[in-house]
């Protein structure tokens, strides 16, 4: 962090003697060109556009659209794409192998691997100078919302490589989703320890809700990818100060990877016991979340540790279906007298890179400075450029996509002043938006039912409640990695991570004691953890 | 001397005048075959860089000699991959010959033609069906709560089985959900075969007296010896393909150690990894093994049943 | 001991017609599966409640999927592949397994052909050269980086050729005496005698082609151009909950619509299921390997 601040500054003294210097030169955020500048992109795309506005706007192309309209007219920028695929993990695995060949996208949204390889290979173009020059005060400032570190992640040698499509990295944060209506006919409280956990899920997987006189009803759901952001072990995990799969540090001030510390041992002995006591599905290590989901849809769980989005999917199906049913996100619970952390990661999925040869690119700058003027500053048009209610996502036709992290915290705190004086005026953008859901579903029509869901996550008792009190009580425990991938991690981390996943698995089924945990450990520094945790602790001494 | 050679030479453009038009048929395979199979061959010398994708195939790679196999040799999971590969592959093998003739034999002593017709319409169908699309079918019906096996299991009091998720039953599973899926299809060439068996030839075990077992036994089986035997040699070749699509769709980390096979280990280290130089070594070592029970089989096809190349 | 026979050939029959429905039940199932899935409405599928039987019969994921353009594009994409693929491997197959089948005396150079083609199913150089090469040639990003790579089928080609061969070689001479060329004698002799040979080529190489998505995801310029495979590839695949974007839950919400999804794969495998005895009748007579001599 000591060196981007050091470059931040340099540039900025660059700018300035270069901005005294040729008085008028100073370059326009929003500087139209004279001439049409098109810039070439790669993307991927997925069926929400599909379904939300190509099937109702059939007449609209990828390359003709609002977005790329916008683009045209405020800054003469035509968008062009060479390639389109459709699916995040198809667009890596296409890149990947475009890249083997040297096919090299002009302006390529990357993965920090993948940007640190093009660096490496001297292949794209350090972005300081321009992004200093060219993006906005308030494109500067929402940026930098979430910290330096998605900087950080793009920075090496000290240049900035790649613009970092922010996003939020609260949202990421686990939370507690419990089957209200259940808790109420048992007279059990909401959960606020381990123990009352443990107790409400034996509760739960015992009580026969259904009547159909089949014990058929888990404790609480986990699909197979432990990790996600649904039926997720990381808040579970969390309780017992274990954070699997990210980077936090020792009582040393060391970095250690998460899933090593003492605390995993003990949530994963706690998993067995709950496996032993029949309180989690036996086959969850071959259930994938729509399998899983099945689950809480047809009522047969009613406790699971998750994202906040988690109510309009899968909850939804689940009220639909049943018009009792009732869930609530609540905080994750503490396992241990230590204070309780919520872990998080960065946001950032990709960072924009530009290819070496580009002639203009500072023209993704401007486009930076467009999408996030458009949507969340002081004129923005957000219900016609982010999400109006016809076509949800239509932000996403835009290819740079870095989004203002804290809009959905901004959205409820406007929501929650508006449910405490009733000032509708205050409620705009994104915020205003919500509150027409909120409404629809208030009304109790058959349509507005459909947004119970949205209701769950921005309501007076919503899920986003308690990720605000996470931030505001200082409960985040952030990756404190965010670097490019080292050496190591580059050729073993995704090994050690299945090795991590199969081990964990077993022991929670029982297949391995206890004890198996600390041979993964010694498996894990055996394999290549060690000089992972070397070299990660070398990028962390050198950006203290 | 001088006789011979313009004799030899007219004789030899008189062949080649001859042979041109096979040729001309064989030109345009052989350059698209060239194009694009031959040509990136030279893709192969990835397996011996430390490459990295951003560089590109000309760029300036790290040559490392062998040492993606031996990293392959040390990676935990390679060796058990390979093993795994060749004991599913083996027992898909045997089945695959047994199960389809069987079948067939019992198709062939149906005596109602629409039942016959109707039997054989159906077990081709699963055949059609994508991996992609039977792997969502087959952990509902294989699940140990509720699945419809387990179910029936249950009926004979049986205890339910982890089909997928134990590492006990998840070889087994692969070879038995595959084996059902393509059986069907499989009986068409011993149908084939047994229709082309002369009647006459079961006309005359009748009147010798033999029963419907004993024709069976000495005339279909006989009958259909030499193609048992081709079916056989030439899936000798497919040793180390146990079925990707299959594996992919069908497994899940906690059965890695039985069910990972090479095709889904090159996948993922080529693929998600982008470790395109060690995901080229497993390639080419496949290529290799293969290489030999490739040739073994078609040697063995051309000495048994007349079935050849060359 | 006549008695006894006959019950033994009796209790046979009953077993054989109950093992044999068993199992072609067995192979309905699936396909049933889906299409009760598909005629249910959206939450009991996701609740997983269907099993063979519709629950809260709908036919709104049929609705869906008739307004889905994509859908029925790619499936026009999937039936033009066929045919031209198709076409394209009879041809090669045709034209490169004739020569092939002469013997040494007839074509001195066809062992050298044979190691040529048999070489290319030894090895292969993996997917990056390929890519190459398919860009070089300008076939990335167009319909052809689906069928001209693989346009000739090396492993049919074997089939065919030891199909060719079984002709007798009087057949062959008689017509060389009457002065026709090898293209005719290979068109009017050995392609009419060899229909059953070539209907099972056809169907092995339709079969490929209708099912095969990876080509289709990787060579293709933009989603309209996928084949249906590819198209379904990204409706089916698995979930994968971690490394999400904070927004893409709504991906996720819309593709695990179930009843849409197997609506979509139900009309994907009806073509191809209704192709088949079309091509059944040829095999009544013998498949290739079928008429190896015994």
């Amino acid at each position: 962090m000591k060196k981007l601040s050091v470059f931040l500054a340099l540039a900025l003294a660059l700018t300035m003697l270069a901005s005294c210097c040729l008085a008028e030169e100073k370059p326009d955020p929003f500087g139209k060109y004279d001439e049409p500048v098109t810039v070439h992109f790669v993307r991927s795309t997925d069926d929400t556009l599909d379904a939300n506005f190509f099937s109702q706007h059939p007449d609209k192309t990828m390359t003709d659209n609002l977005w790329c309209d916008l683009y045209r007219d405020t800054l003469n920028v035509i968008v062009d794409y060479d390639w389109i695929v459709k699916g995040g993990d198809e667009y890596d695995q296409k890149l990947n192998i475009a890249l083997g060949v040297g096919d090299i996208p002009e302006f390529v949204n990357v993965n920090t691997l993948q940007l640190k390889q093009l660096a490496e290979a001297d292949l794209i173009m350090p972005l300081e100078d321009i992004y200093d020059a060219y993006a906005s005060d308030f494109t500067k400032k929402i940026m930098l919302d979430t910290g330096t570190s998605p900087f950080d992640a793009a920075t090496i040698n000290g240049h900035l490589y790649g613009l970092p499509n922010v996003d939020s990295t609260l949202m990421i944060a686990d939370l507690l989703w419990v089957r209200t209506d259940w808790l109420e006919k048992l007279g059990l409280p909401i959960p606020t320890t381990m123990e009352e956990v443990l107790a409400t899920a034996e509760a739960f997987a015992k009580a026969d809700f259904d009547g159909n006189g089949v014990d058929d009803t888990v404790g609480m759901a986990i699909a197979k990818d432990l990790w996600g952001q649904l039926f997720s072990l990381r808040g579970f995990f969390n309780g017992f100060q274990s954070y699997p799969g990210i980077w936090v540090e020792d009582e040393n001030g060391k970095l250690v990877y998460g899933s090593t510390l003492p605390g995993t041992k003990d949530a994963l002995k706690t998993l067995h016991e709950m496996y032993e006591k029949g309180l989690i599905d036996p086959e969850f290590g071959v259930k994938d979340g729509g399998k899983v989901a099945e689950a809480t849809t047809a009522g047969k769980c009613g406790l699971f540790y998750g994202a906040q989005w988690n109510s309009i999917y899968p909850l939804q199906s689940c009220v639909n279906l049943d018009k009792d049913a009732q869930w609530r996100a609540v905080s994750i619970v503490p396992a241990t007298d230590q204070p309780l952390k919520a872990q998080t990661d960065v946001g950032t999925l990709h960072w924009t890179v530009v290819r070496k040869d580009v002639e203009h690119p500072e023209a993704v700058v401007k486009m930076f400075n467009v999408f996030i003027d458009k949507n969340w500053g002081p004129n923005n048009e957000n219900g016609i450029y982010y999400a109006p209610l016809d076509s949800e996502s239509i932000w996403k036709l835009s290819p740079v996509v870095p989004t203002n992290p804290n809009k959905n915290n901004d959205a409820f705190m406007v929501l929650e002043q508006y449910r405490k004086d009733g000032d509708e005026s205050k409620v705009t953008g994104e915020a205003y938006s919500i509150l027409q859901k909120l409404k629809a579903f208030e009304s109790g029509s058959e349509d507005g039912f459909a947004l119970w869901g949205w209701e769950r996550i921005y309501g007076a008792d919503g899920a986003y409640g308690v990720l605000i009190d996470y931030q505001n009580k200082g409960m985040l425990q952030d990756n404190l990695f965010v670097g490019a991938p080292t050496e190591t991690m580059t050729s073993r981390m995704s090994t050690l991570e299945d090795l991590q996943d199969e081990v964990f698995t077993k022991i929670i089924l029982g297949e391995s004691d206890i004890d198996a945990f600390d041979k993964f450990v010694d498996d894990f520094n055996a394999l290549g953890g060690k000089d992972i945790t070397e070299e990660v602790n070398e990028w962390y001494a050198s950006v203290k | 001397m001088e006789k011979t050679t313009r004799a030899l030479s007219r004789h030899g453009g008189g062949r080649l005048m001859k042979e041109l038009p096979f040729h001309l048929m064989l030109l345009p395979a052989v350059i698209l075959v060239f194009i694009y199979m031959y040509i990136p061959l030279g893709g192969l010398i990835i397996a011996f860089q430390k490459f990295v994708p951003a560089k590109g195939l000309f760029g300036n790679q790290k040559w490392v000699g062998w040492d993606n196999f031996i990293y392959l040799y040390h990676l935990p999971g390679a060796i058990s991959a390979l093993q795994n590969t060749i004991i599913i592959a083996f027992w898909k093998i045997i089945l695959h010959l047994i199960i389809p003739i069987t079948v067939s034999i019992l198709l062939n002593e149906v005596r109602s033609t629409g039942f016959r017709r109707t039997a054989q319409t159906l077990i081709y169908l699963p055949h059609f069906l994508s991996w992609i699309i039977m792997g969502g079918i087959l952990i509902d019906i294989l699940s140990p709560s509720g699945g419809i096996v387990n179910r029936l299991l249950g009926v004979f009091g049986v205890e339910p089985i982890f089909f997928l998720g134990s590492n006990d039953h998840f070889r087994f599973t692969l070879i038995f959900t595959d084996v059902w899926k393509e059986f069907g299809f499989n009986t068409i060439v011993y149908l084939a075969a047994i229709t082309n068996i002369d009647p006459n030839q079961y006309e005359a075990a009748t009147i010798d007296g033999a029963n419907r077992f004993q024709r069976m036994l000495y005339v279909t089986l006989p009958n259909m010896r030499m193609i048992i035997v081709l079916m056989m040699v030439l899936s000798l070749g497919n040793v180390l393909n146990a079925g990707f699509d299959q594996v992919f769709n069908l497994y899940s980390k906690q059965v890695y150690a039985t069910g990972d096979i090479l095709d889904t280990f090159i996948y993922r280290i080529g693929l998600i990894d982008a470790q395109f130089g060690v995901a080229t070594a497993m390639g080419m070592f496949k290529s290799v093994v293969s290489t030999v029970f490739i040739s073994v089989s078609y040697y063995c096809a051309y000495r048994f049943a007349d079935y050849r190349i060359f | 001991m006549v008695e006894s026979k006959h019950w033994a050939s009796r209790l046979f029959v009953v077993l054989n017609y109950f093992i044999l429905g068993f199992l072609a039940l067995s192979c309905l199932i699936p396909l049933i599966h889906i299409f009760a899935i598909s005629l249910s409405d959206s939450a009991a599928a996701t609740g997983g409640l269907v099993v063979l039987w519709p629950v809260n019969f709908t036919l709104e994921s049929y609705a869906y999927v008739a307004r889905r353009a994509a859908f029925w594009h790619s499936m026009l994409v999937s039936v033009v592949r066929v045919l031209v693929g198709v076409g394209l491997n009879m041809v090669f197959c045709i034209v490169c397994a004739y020569p092939l089948s002469k013997e040494k005396d007839q074509f001195r150079f066809r062992t050298v052909y044979a190691w040529y083609f048999f070489l290319t199913m030894l090895v292969s150089g993996g997917l990056i050269p390929l890519y190459m090469v398919i860009r070089q040639t300008g076939l990335m990003g167009t319909f052809w980086a689906l069928v001209i790579p693989g346009a000739v089928p090396v492993y049919n080609i074997i089939l065919l050729l030891n199909f060719f061969r079984q002709t007798p070689r009087e057949l062959e001479e008689a017509a060389i005496i009457d002065g026709a060329g090898q293209w005719r004698i290979m068109w009017q002799i050995f392609v009419p005698t060899s229909t059953a040979a070539l209907a099972t080529v056809a169907l092995l190489s339709t079969v490929y082609h209708w099912n095969e998505w990876f080509n289709g995801i990787l060579y293709m310029k933009t989603p309209d151009q996928y084949p249906l495979q590819s198209y379904l590839r990204t409706i089916v695949i698995d979930m994968k909950l971690t490394n999400m974007g904070a927004n893409d839950w709504q991906a996720l919400a819309l593709v695990s619509d179930k009843t849409v999804k197997c609506a979509q794969i139900f009309l994907a495998s009806l073509p191809i299921l209704l192709a088949y005895p079309f091509l059944q009748r040829y095999f009544v007579k013998g498949m290739v390997l079928g008429s190896v001599k015994g």
